[in-house]
């Protein structure tokens, strides 16, 4: 639109001059291009190929196989359950730090006058900015089975000691626990967003019209804070089907499979078992639902700000 | 009502405020007990039960920073982090300022491209990467310095478009009738007006690239190994018997750098935590 804007802008302009401008254009995307064309696209297109293969790192060269590693992901328990695993995580964490996070959001809403906000809000939003392998490492300590914190608050009350990371029974609960403390706090602070996009001028029509704290969220709050908190939920949603570093630290995967995610599962296919050629295949089906989380979100968006 | 009273600014209850304290301290106390472990003597470390008051030392910070290994973890993510995100805003800027300006067809194609690579999971990322510098020989500094460049990009991009394209048109246009080149325009009359945005990119880049593990983890080298590499190995090292006090030194230094951050950067948070998506006050 500049490209022409100019032209029409400059009437002595020539087309000549309008394609020059388009090259500059172009020169400036290209350091961007050739990153993203080395280091993004040359490498999925072989994870595509690698996918097709055969190929366990130091045993010989890739042999062509066609779709096998496919069929191998779908026949496989392992994988299937590795996802289910997965997909329960993501609804349980997802579910849990949407009802806490907006909870907590609409009672930090008015907090603008709150002394000493910026330090308390500091605190509060630690926990999403911190390395997952530091999260990891800080709530090993914590649930320690010896000398650990919350073992000891157990023991307080009467109860008896829980090696929480290694037990069948409560790893999973363990993990998700740790997930909700880390990011329930993003999802306070997409509320808090959320809730500012809500103009003020019709808060305070609602006030003036009395409307009940329901009636308020439903026909004037939501409609205008329901896209921020869409995204929200779509960025947790994305960012808990990944979850790796936080696992690998605290249980690896285990015991027995119980907090084995996809991300955990793929890793160690490919730098454990060195199978470069199945966990290709694995990683291009993730590759898909990765796109597919893409485009809903980019659909969010845009369907945002059309309004 | 509680919004209402939020809108028009008159102060609430002191109880109120206590209550929104205390949720944030709530959060905070797993640090926090971290960071009081990093200052106990071990025997207070390993006491049961795990004792509240105590005699600080400061044994496990001055190991932290006599022990040799250590200081080239925190030397190597500090060049690593500045260096690859100040590279990465340098040349997504023109790119930014380019698709925001110059309509090109693939434009939005590109920009969901950019933005998908990530959403992908770093242990399906890693495979092809993994190969690629194998066979070409890349692990080591310049090969993680070129990865993390390219991790930064995408936010990058988003962010800095998203700030661009709210500069209308006709300062361009305005400086180009008066005479000026792209390169004024772009560096004179559009970057000033877009600081936020090249600020909110930075911080979060550096943020993620200071946190990156895994990609470190495989890809690395003795000459680019960063904190959390540090933290995993000497944590896994130990075996049965984790030095606590050393772990917990290490990671309360190294998750101040961000709370800093977050504390003097806190009105670019909601922007950086979204890809420059989403955009207001927090």
């Amino acid at each position: 639109m500049l490209a022409s804007g100019a032209v029409t802008m400059t009437a002595a302009a020539t087309t000549s001059s309008a394609e020059r401008s388009k090259f500059v254009g172009i020169g400036l995307l290209v350091p961007v291009l050739a990153f993203f064309l080395v280091l993004n696209v040359i490498p999925t297109f072989w994870l595509i190929g690698l996918g097709f293969y055969k190929y366990t790192l130091g045993r010989g060269d890739p042999v062509f196989i066609g779709i096998d590693n496919f069929n191998a992901i779908i026949n496989s328990p392992e994988m299937w359950g590795a996802f289910s695993r997965t997909i329960r995580y993501t609804v349980l964490v997802v579910g849990i730090e949407v009802a806490l996070g907006v909870a907590l959001g609409f009672l930090f809403w008015g907090s603008a006058r709150m002394p000493g906000r910026r330090l308390a809000l500091t605190l509060l939003f630690t926990p999403m900015v911190m390395a997952p392998v530091a999260t990891g490492i800080f709530w090993k300590l914590i649930y320690e089975p010896t000398f650990g914190i919350i073992n000891a608050v157990i023991v307080f009350f009467g109860g008896t000691k829980i090696d929480f990371l290694t037990n069948i029974n409560t790893a999973f609960s363990a993990v998700v626990f740790v997930d909700v403390w880390m990011w329930t706090p993003f999802m306070i602070m997409m509320t808090l967003a959320a809730l500012g996009s809500v103009p003020t001028a019709e808060l305070e029509a609602a006030e003036v019209d009395r409307l009940s704290l329901w009636q308020r969220v439903r026909h004037v709050i939501l409609p205008h804070a329901k896209f921020i908190l869409m995204l929200g939920i779509l960025l947790r949603t994305i960012d808990a089907f990944k979850t790796t570093d936080l696992v690998w630290t605290m249980t690896g995967g285990g015991p027995g499979n119980k907090t084995e995610f996809i991300g955990v599962a793929l890793y160690r296919q490919a730098f454990n078992s060195l199978d470069l050629g199945g966990s290709s295949a694995v990683a291009l089906v993730l590759l898909i639902v990765a796109i597919a989380f893409t485009s809903i979100y980019l659909y969010v968006l845009n369907w945002s700000k059309r309004r | 009502m509680a919004m209402a009273t939020a809108q028009t600014g008159k102060g609430r209850s002191t109880i109120y405020y206590i209550v929104l304290w205390a949720v944030s301290l709530l959060f905070f106390l797993p640090v926090l007990w971290i960071a009081m472990t990093a200052l106990k003597a071990n025997t207070d470390i390993l006491a049961v039960p795990p004792k509240i008051v105590f005699q600080p030392v400061l044994d496990h910070i001055k190991r932290v920073f006599d022990d040799p290994q250590t200081m080239p973890y925190f030397f190597n993510s500090v060049w690593l982090s500045i260096g690859s995100v100040i590279f990465a805003v340098g040349i997504s800027f023109p790119a930014a300022y380019a698709f925001s300006r110059w309509k090109f067809p693939f434009t939005d194609f590109l920009m969901f491209l950019l933005l998908s690579t990530r959403m992908v999971p770093a242990a399906a990322a890693i495979i092809p990467v993994f190969q690629m510098f194998n066979a070409f020989g890349l692990r080591g500094r310049f090969g993680m310095f070129i990865l993390y460049t390219s991790f930064s990009i995408p936010f990058s991009v988003w962010i800095l478009k998203g700030f661009i394209d709210g500069v209308s048109e006709r300062f361009d246009e305005t400086a180009i009738v008066s005479g000026a080149g792209r390169m004024h325009v772009m560096f004179k009359v559009i970057l000033p007006q877009v600081k936020p945005g090249v600020i909110a990119a930075f911080i979060f880049n550096l943020i993620f690239v200071w946190n990156e593990y895994i990609f470190n983890f495989v890809l690395g080298n003795a000459a680019t190994q960063n904190i959390p590499f540090g933290l995993s190995v000497n944590l896994l090292d130990a075996g049965g018997n984790v030095d606590w006090g050393f772990v917990a030194a290490m990671s309360s230094m190294y998750v101040i750098v961000p709370m800093i951050v977050i504390f003097f950067f806190q009105k670019y948070l909601l922007v950086g935590m979204t890809f420059g998506t989403v955009r207001g006050d927090v």
